[in-house]
């Protein structure tokens, strides 16, 4: 039944199946949207967690730690009940749509990026700041040049943060309701077609979640290479 | 343009690290700040560049004006202790001070280029900086430094941790940027030699205060007091009660010299009689401590010594090798390098705080002898 899956998942692929590529553009459009939401605001916040020194720094540090195991599924019982028609936020009309994906999968992947750009800024140099200034950085500047020196593990902040939103399912579900041609992505589809018995196309859908996972770690890691630059002394 | 505070004080928290009342820096002119661990030094440095935690009062002045921080960051560069550098090449780390001050890659790559030169680096400008060793790194980090053209330039302890080799052929090309640059240059340290090869003035840090301030050869020659002789090697201290002087004498120990039972009193020596209490050798050196009947002192030599511990035996140390010494400020027992508890005239330097060599201070005279 595993080979038969697989042949039949080459060739859905292969054959340009539309349903299957929808489904992937969607998968991609979310999860990226949402890891560039979660960097948008978990690399200042891991920056203000790690440079601060204000009460409560370290509560907030282990909230964000904590926030790195939190399930997706109690994230998207919480986005729910804010986007539901009778919620805070219900006026919105977002329930059952992308956008309501990429709001769930993004505030599950801010508590990782958050508390990994914390770790990642706590291992630069403390001085690191102090000296840029004193060579006549402004604070911005010498604010940048210390993103800049800890771009391999905020690159490593941000793979983690994808890898957690593209194959959660169960937020997805619950905020996107799995419909068919409109919020339906590779995981959701994945366990439909399971349920229905229908092999071969869930056995797609995870080889395509495993190949984009695939390529887009090996792009950022190509990236962190590229970045490290090594002379032989 | 020189560089200055007025009543600078830093505080940690209800500590204070650090009071000073005024300090200048004339431009072309390289002050040295010397200190013990802990004095101050570091934090005087960021203070002046205004990069330094802790709540910062008083003026910093630039061109003898109250200087904000955009003025400082214009005109200051700094060299921590420690050579931060950044994940790039030696070429675009020299560079990345002026990348800090918005010029462009390919200018700042042009203007680093001499100053690799300047410091012996150019076979290493493709290198990666986390390769380097630690003299290396340390060019590189008063490389960017120097790229950035400062007019003012202040170094916090840039040949600390090289090894002799190094450090001295470091010293000798510091030396001759530093005399080309022309900028007002602060050089903190814990070594008397660096001070001596490259500052014109030095000023003696204790406790965040200033306790001497002169011209280099002054101030390493004639300490202001006992916390200052500490500090600047004259560690032998010989009390009134040995030598019959009205105050404390003190002596560098490899300038003591330890006489045999059977040798005569030099000429215009003092000489202390005491029992050989312990020989400890010390490669190059040999420590001998010696218990008078005021209290033990200590003699660095390079001769041989037969003396076994309980002999009796005699110091001596020639009156041009030995300087009067009262005690520091606050200071109540030997060694206490307290914090001044006394007001003084106000000097240069502030309350307790000597400027070159003290008129009532300076070499015994025969007489005092005995």
């Amino acid at each position: 039944m595993l080979v038969d899956g697989l042949v039949e998942a080459v060739r859905l692929l292969l054959t340009g199946d539309q349903d299957t590529w929808s489904i992937t553009g969607l998968t991609l459009r979310v999860s990226l949207t949402a890891t560039a939401g979660a960097l948008l605001l978990g690399v200042p916040l891991g920056t203000g967690l790690a440079l601060g020194r204000f009460r409560g720094r370290r509560v907030l540090l282990a909230a964000a730690n904590t926030g790195m195991g939190m399930p997706p599924v109690v994230v998207g019982l919480f986005v729910t009940v804010l986007l539901w028609r009778s919620g805070p936020l219900g006026a919105l009309g977002l329930l059952y749509t992308p956008t309501a994906m990429m709001i769930a999968q993004a505030a599950i992947a801010t508590p990782v990026v958050t508390a990994l750009t914390a770790a990642a800024m706590q291992q630069v140099d403390p001085d690191f700041l102090v000296q840029m200034r004193a060579l006549g950085a402004t604070r911005l500047r010498a604010l940048l040049a210390l993103l800049a020196e800890a771009r391999l593990p905020l690159l490593a902040a941000g793979l983690a943060g994808f890898g957690a939103v593209v194959s959660e399912v169960g937020a997805a579900q619950m905020v996107g309701g799995n419909l068919a041609g409109e919020t339906r992505v590779l995981t959701t589809a994945a366990v439909l077609a399971t349920g229905r018995g229908q092999f071969a196309l869930a056995i797609a859908f995870g080889l395509v979640l495993l190949v984009i996972a695939f390529a887009v770690n090996l792009a950022i890691t190509l990236a962190q290479q590229r970045a490290t630059v090594r002379q032989p002394r | 343009m020189s560089i200055g505070c007025r009543n600078l004080v830093v505080t940690a928290g209800r500590r204070e690290l650090l009071a000073v009342p005024a300090l200048d820096v004339t431009a072309g002119e390289t002050v040295a700040v010397l200190g013990p661990n802990g004095a101050g030094k570091s934090t005087l440095l960021r203070a002046l560049a205004m990069v330094g935690g802790g709540q910062l009062r008083g003026e910093i002045r630039l061109d003898g004006r109250p200087a904000g921080t955009a003025a400082l960051r214009a005109a200051v560069a700094a060299v921590l202790q420690r050579p931060i550098l950044q994940r790039a090449t030696v070429l675009d780390n020299v560079a990345a001070g002026l990348r800090l001050r918005g010029v462009r890659r390919s200018a700042a790559r042009g203007r680093a280029h001499p100053w690799l030169a300047a410091l012996g680096i150019t076979q290493l400008a493709d290198r990666d900086a986390r390769t380097l060793s630690g003299g290396e790194a340390q060019r590189v980090a008063i490389a960017r430094a120097l790229a950035v053209a400062p007019r003012v330039l202040l170094l916090d302890e840039p040949l600390t941790g090289l090894d002799a080799t190094t450090r001295a052929d470091l010293l000798a090309d510091l030396r001759s940027v530093l005399q080309q640059l022309g900028a007002a240059v602060l050089i903190v340290t814990h070594d008397r030699d660096e001070a001596r090869a490259l500052a014109q003035r030095t000023v003696l840090l204790i406790n965040g205060r200033i306790r001497q301030i002169g011209s280099t050869p002054t101030v390493l020659d004639a300490p202001a007091d006992l916390d200052c002789a500490a500090l600047l090697g004259y560690t032998t201290r010989l009390p009134p009660a040995l030598t019959g002087h009205p105050t404390m004498l003190v002596a560098r120990p490899e300038r003591c010299r330890l006489l045999g039972p059977t040798a005569a009193d030099p000429p215009a020596a003092l000489v202390v009689p005491g029992t050989l209490r312990r020989v400890v050798p010390l490669g190059g050196t040999t420590r001998v401590d010696i218990d008078t009947s005021a209290q033990p002192v200590s003699v660095l030599t390079t001769a041989e010594v037969n003396e076994v511990a309980g002999a009796r035996v005699r110091l001596a140390v020639d009156v041009d090798d030995v300087r009067e010494c009262p005690p520091g400020p606050g200071a109540s027992a030997v060694g206490d390098c307290g914090t001044p508890d006394r007001e003084e005239p106000a000097a240069a330097g502030g309350p307790g705080c000597a400027e070159g060599r003290p008129r009532s201070r300076g070499r015994p005279t025969r007489r005092h002898l005995r």
